[in-house]
C-alpha cells in the first residue's frame, strides 16, 4: 500500500514538473526580455567582449626621445627600441618640457631621457644611465617601454661588456658575461594576451549575471501578473515544492546547456583564445556550475518586487564579482573579509575551474576543490530555493482560502 | 504658476517618491554606491599583489641553491609555499592552482657554475593570471639576474677589481625608472579612480530611465505631465533635479574619499576635480534620459543603459587600451562618456596637466549634456500617449 502511494506520489510530481517546466518555458519564449537576457545578452555581448580584446597585446606604443647624449650609443639604444615590437619612438624632442608636453597631448606615453654623458660613461667604463619616464594611467604601456628599455640596455650593456672582457676564447668571455643561463618560460598563455587571460572570465561570469537577471526578471513577472504580488499561481500544479524548483531549474537548464556550449566551445575558437580542456572536464564543470547558478537565481529572485528592479540590483554586482574571482586581481590580496563572500557565488569557483580547464588543461581531478564546492553550493541554494518557495506556496494557498471565504460570503450575501 | 515654481514642485513631488514610495532608489542611489566604492577601495588596499605563492624544483640542492631560493622568498611579492620534485609536479600544482610559478634548478648547476660551464636554470610562470604571472615573472627574473651577477661578483672581486668597476662592468646602462604620479605601482590607484565612477555612472544611467520610465509603469505619467503644464523640459528638469543632488553629493563623497582620505594622487588640483564630478554626473543622467527618449518604453531602455555602461568599462581604455583596440571600436569609444571621464582624469587630474589639453573629451562630456535636447518630444509623446508593455 505504502510502496503504491510513493509512486503515485511520484508520477503525479513527475506530471506536475513538466507541466511547470512547459510553462516556464512558454514564458521564456513570449517574455522578449527574458528572451533579451538568457540569449541576445549572453550571446552578443561575450562576442563584443572578444572583439574588444582580440588584439591581445600592446604593439608599438609611442615615446618621446630627449637625446642629449648625440651619440653613437644613445642613437643606437633608440635604434633597438625603435625596432622592438612593443615600442616605437615617435619624437625627438630637445628638452624634456617638449617631451613632457607631448605626453600631455596624448602623443606619447612615456620619454627616453640621455644625459649629456651617456656615451663618456660608457666609453670610460662607468655605469651610464637613461631615464625612462612612464605616464603611470595605462599597465600595459608602462610595462611595455619599461620591459623594452630594460631588454635593450641588457642587451648593450652585454655586448660592451664582452668587448671589454679579458678572457682568452670567446666562449671564456661569454661565461664571464652570464656565468648563469636561464630560461624564462610563460607555461600557459605564452603569448601574454590580455584577451586571452580575462576572456574566460567574462565567459563565466557572463552566464552566471544573465541567469540571475533572466530568472529574476521571470518572477517579477510572474508577481505583477499575479493578482495578489505573489510568485505563483493559484494552480493545482504548483502544490509541490520539488516539483516547482526543478520544473523551473529543468527550462534554465534546458536554455542553459545550449548557451554554454557556445560560449565555452564555439566562441573561443571563433576568436582563437584559448581551448585546452577535454569535453569531459568542461562538461564535468559546467554542469554544476549551471546547477549552482540556476539555484542560486531562483533563491534571489523571491526577493524581487518588480520585474525591472533586478536590472538595478543585478547589473552593478558584475565587476565586483569579476574581482572577487581573484582573476584580475590575485585572491591572495582580497581581503578575508570579501574573500568569505566570494565564496557564496558560483562565479568566484566557475571562474577558477574553467581557467584551469580551459587555459591550463586541467583536468577534474586538478580542480577538485572547485568541482566539490559547485556541487556543495547547487545543493544549499537547491535548498534555499525550496524554502523559499515553500513561503510562498503557504501564502499562495491561504490566498486560496480567503478567496474562497470571501467568495462564500458573498454567495451568503446574496 | 510660472515655469520655475513647477519645476519646483515636481522636484517636491520626486523627493517623496524617492524617500517614500519606492525603497529601491534608495538603496541604488545611497547604499549601492556607497558599498562600491568601499568594495573597490577595500578589495585593492594593498595596492600592489604581495606573497603570491611560487614553487621551487631543486634538483641541485646545494648551499646555492638554497640561496637563491632564499633570496626569492625574501622578495615582497613572492611567497616560496611548496618544494617539487619535478618539472611535471610543479606544473600541476600551478593547474591546482596552488602557485603560479616556479623555479627550476637542475642538477649540476653550482658544480657547473664553478666549473665556468654556463649551466642554465628555468622559470615559469602563469599568464593565464596576468597580474600574478608578472608579478612572479618580475621577482624570478631578479633572482636569476642576481644569480648570475654574483657568480660574476665573486670572480671579478677575486682578481682586484675594485666595487665600483665591479659595477659598472656587471650593468654598463641603468636604466633609471620614473613612474610619474603612481611611483609605487599602486592598483588601488591605477583602478579604483576610473572603475567606480563607471559602476556609479551605471547606476544613474539606470535610476534617470528608470524613474521616467516608472512614470508610465506606475501609471502617473499624466499627473506628472499635468503638473508641468504639458512642458517636457520643465517635467524632466524637475524630476532631475532632486536626483542631480544626491548623485553629486555620493560623486563628490567619492572624490573626497579617494584623493583626501587615500591620498591619490592629484597633481591637478581641486578645481578639475570639482568641475569633473559635476559634469559627469549631469553628462551620465542625460545620457539616461536620452537612452529613454530613443527608446521610451522602461524595460529597453533600461536593458540598452546596462549594455551601454557595462561596454563603457572596457571601452574607457583604462586597462586595455583603445589605441591597441580595431580601428572601429577606436570610433565606437567616443560615445562611452565613462571614456571622456578616464582621459580627463587621467590628463588633468592624474599628470596635473592644463584643462586645454583634455578639451575634445571635455566638449564630448558637454555634447552628452545637450543630448536630451533631441529627445524632448519622443518623451512627452511617451508620457501622454504610450502604455506599459511588461
Amino acid at each position: 500500500m505504502k510502496f503504491d502511494k510513493l509512486k503515485r506520489i511520484i508520477k503525479e510530481g513527475l506530471h506536475d514538473m513538466s507541466i511547470i517546466w512547459a510553462n516556464e518555458m512558454k514564458m521564456t519564449v513570449k517574455d522578449e526580455a527574458v528572451l533579451i537576457f538568457f540569449l541576445l545578452a549572453s550571446t552578443i555581448y561575450p562576442f563584443l567582449y572578444s572583439w574588444i580584446y582580440n588584439n591581445e597585446v600592446v604593439r608599438e606604443v609611442p615615446v618621446a626621445v630627449v637625446d642629449y647624449s648625440h651619440s653613437a650609443e644613445s642613437r643606437k639604444f633608440i635604434r633597438l627600441c625603435n625596432a622592438s615590437p612593443d615600442v616605437k619612438v615617435a619624437y625627438h624632442c630637445t628638452s624634456l618640457a617638449e617631451a613632457k608636453d607631448l605626453v600631455g597631448r596624448q602623443k606619447a606615453k612615456g620619454v627616453l631621457y640621455f644625459p649629456s654623458d651617456f656615451d663618456t660613461n660608457i666609453c670610460r667604463g662607468e655605469q651610464a644611465h637613461v631615464s625612462v619616464f612612464c605616464d603611470m594611467s595605462l599597465m600595459l604601456t608602462y610595462k611595455a617601454i619599461y620591459q623594452t628599455a630594460q631588454a635593450v640596455s641588457s642587451q648593450m650593456g652585454s655586448e660592451i661588456q664582452l668587448a671589454s672582457s679579458t678572457g682568452f676564447t670567446d666562449r671564456d668571455d661569454e661565461v664571464t658575461v652570464r656565468p648563469l643561463e636561464f630560461d624564462e618560460v610563460s607555461i600557459f598563455n605564452p603569448t601574454g594576451g590580455y584577451g586571452s587571460f580575462l576572456l574566460p572570465a567574462v565567459l563565466i561570469l557572463v552566464i552566471q549575471q544573465t541567469l540571475l537577471l533572466g530568472i529574476g526578471l521571470a518572477a517579477g513577472t510572474n508577481r505583477e501578473n499575479n493578482r495578489y504580488g505573489e510568485l505563483i499561481p493559484i494552480d493545482q500544479h504548483y502544490r509541490g515544492l520539488f516539483r516547482i524548483v526543478m520544473g523551473k531549474a529543468l527550462c534554465y537548464f534546458m536554455i542553459y546547456a545550449l548557451v554554454a556550449a557556445y560560449l565555452t566551445m564555439i566562441l573561443p575558437s571563433l576568436f582563437h583564445f584559448p581551448l585546452l580542456g577535454s569535453l569531459r572536464s568542461l562538461i564535468g564543470l559546467m554542469v554544476p556550475y549551471i546547477l549552482a547558478c540556476i539555484f542560486f537565481g531562483i533563491t534571489l529572485s523571491c526577493l524581487v518586487r518588480y520585474r525591472e528592479n533586478v536590472m538595478l540590483l543585478v547589473v552593478v554586482t558584475s565587476l565586483p564579482f569579476l574581482f572577487l574571482s581573484g582573476i584580475s586581481w590575485p585572491s591572495e590580496g582580497i581581503p578575508a573579509f570579501w574573500k568569505g563572500i566570494s565564496w557564496l557565488l558560483p562565479s568566484t569557483f566557475g571562474v577558477k575551474g574553467y581557467i584551469a580547464v580551459n587555459s591550463m588543461g586541467a583536468t577534474l581531478q586538478d580542480i577538485s576543490q572547485e568541482y566539490f564546492a559547485l556541487w556543495a553550493q547547487s545543493l544549499i541554494y537547491f535548498f534555499t530555493s525550496c524554502l523559499f518557495y515553500k513561503v510562498q506556496i503557504d501564502r499562495a494557498i491561504k490566498q486560496e482560502k480567503e478567496d474562497l471565504d470571501t467568495s462564500e460570503v458573498c454567495q451568503d450575501t446574496i | 504658476m510660472n515655469k520655475l515654481t513647477r519645476i519646483i514642485h515636481i522636484a517636491g513631488r520626486e523627493c517623496r517618491i524617492l524617500v517614500f514610495k519606492n525603497p529601491i532608489y534608495i538603496f541604488c542611489m545611497v547604499v549601492i554606491p556607497i558599498a562600491v566604492i568601499f568594495f573597490m577601495t577595500s578589495v585593492l588596499s594593498a595596492g600592489q599583489a604581495v606573497d603570491l605563492p611560487v614553487g621551487v624544483v631543486d634538483q641541485d640542492n646545494t648551499a646555492t641553491s638554497r640561496q637563491l631560493i632564499r633570496t626569492l622568498d625574501s622578495f615582497q611579492t613572492s611567497h616560496v609555499v611548496g618544494h617539487y620534485a619535478n618539472v611535471n609536479d610543479a606544473r600541476n600544482a600551478i593547474q591546482r592552482g596552488e602557485i603560479y610559478a616556479f623555479l627550476f634548478i637542475p642538477e649540476g648547476t653550482t658544480g657547473g657554475l664553478s666549473l665556468s660551464r654556463q649551466p642554465k636554470i628555468s622559470f615559469y610562470y602563469n599568464s593565464a593570471y596576468m597580474l600574478a604571472g608578472s608579478s612572479t615573472f618580475r621577482d624570478l627574473k631578479t633572482v636569476a639576474t642576481l644569480g648570475s651577477a654574483g657568480v660574476g661578483q665573486q670572480k671579478l672581486s677575486a682578481i682586484g677589481k675594485t666595487e665600483h668597476e665591479i659595477r659598472a662592468f656587471l650593468q654598463p646602462i641603468s636604466v633609471d625608472l620614473h613612474m610619474v604620479s603612481n611611483p609605487w605601482s599602486n592598483y588601488n590607484i591605477y583602478l579604483s579612480s576610473t572603475l567606480v565612477p563607471g559602476l556609479l555612472m551605471l547606476m544613474i544611467f539606470l535610476i534617470s530611465a528608470y524613474s521616467i520610465g516608472t512614470e508610465l509603469k506606475f501609471g502617473t505619467s499624466h499627473e506628472w505631465m499635468r503638473m508641468a503644464d504639458g512642458d517636457p523640459w520643465v517635467a524632466v528638469i524637475g524630476k532631475m533635479i532632486p536626483q542631480t543632488i544626491v548623485f553629486l553629493l555620493i560623486f563628490y563623497g567619492f572624490e573626497f574619499y579617494i584623493y583626501y582620505v587615500l591620498d591619490f594622487p592629484h597633481p591637478g588640483g581641486v578645481w578639475p576635480i570639482l568641475l569633473l564630478g559635476f559634469i559627469s554626473v549631469v553628462a551620465s543622467q542625460s545620457f539616461g534620459v536620452f537612452i529613454f527618449g530613443l527608446a521610451p518604453s522602461l524595460r529597453m531602455s533600461m536593458t540598452l543603459c546596462c549594455l551601454l555602461a557595462m561596454l563603457g568599462i572596457s571601452m574607457a581604455g583604462a586597462t586595455y587600451p583603445v589605441f591597441a583596440m580595431d580601428g572601429a571600436l577606436q570610433l565606437l569609444s567616443w560615445i562611452f562618456p565613462l571614456r571622456h571621464y578616464y582621459m580627463i582624469y587621467q590628463i588633468n587630474i592624474f599628470n596635473g596637466f592644463p584643462l586645454l589639453y583634455a578639451w575634445p573629451y571635455w566638449a564630448m562630456l558637454i555634447v552628452f549634456m545637450m543630448l536630451p535636447l533631441f529627445v524632448m518630444r519622443n518623451i512627452y509623446r511617451a508620457m501622454l500617449v504610450y502604455k506599459y508593455i511588461p
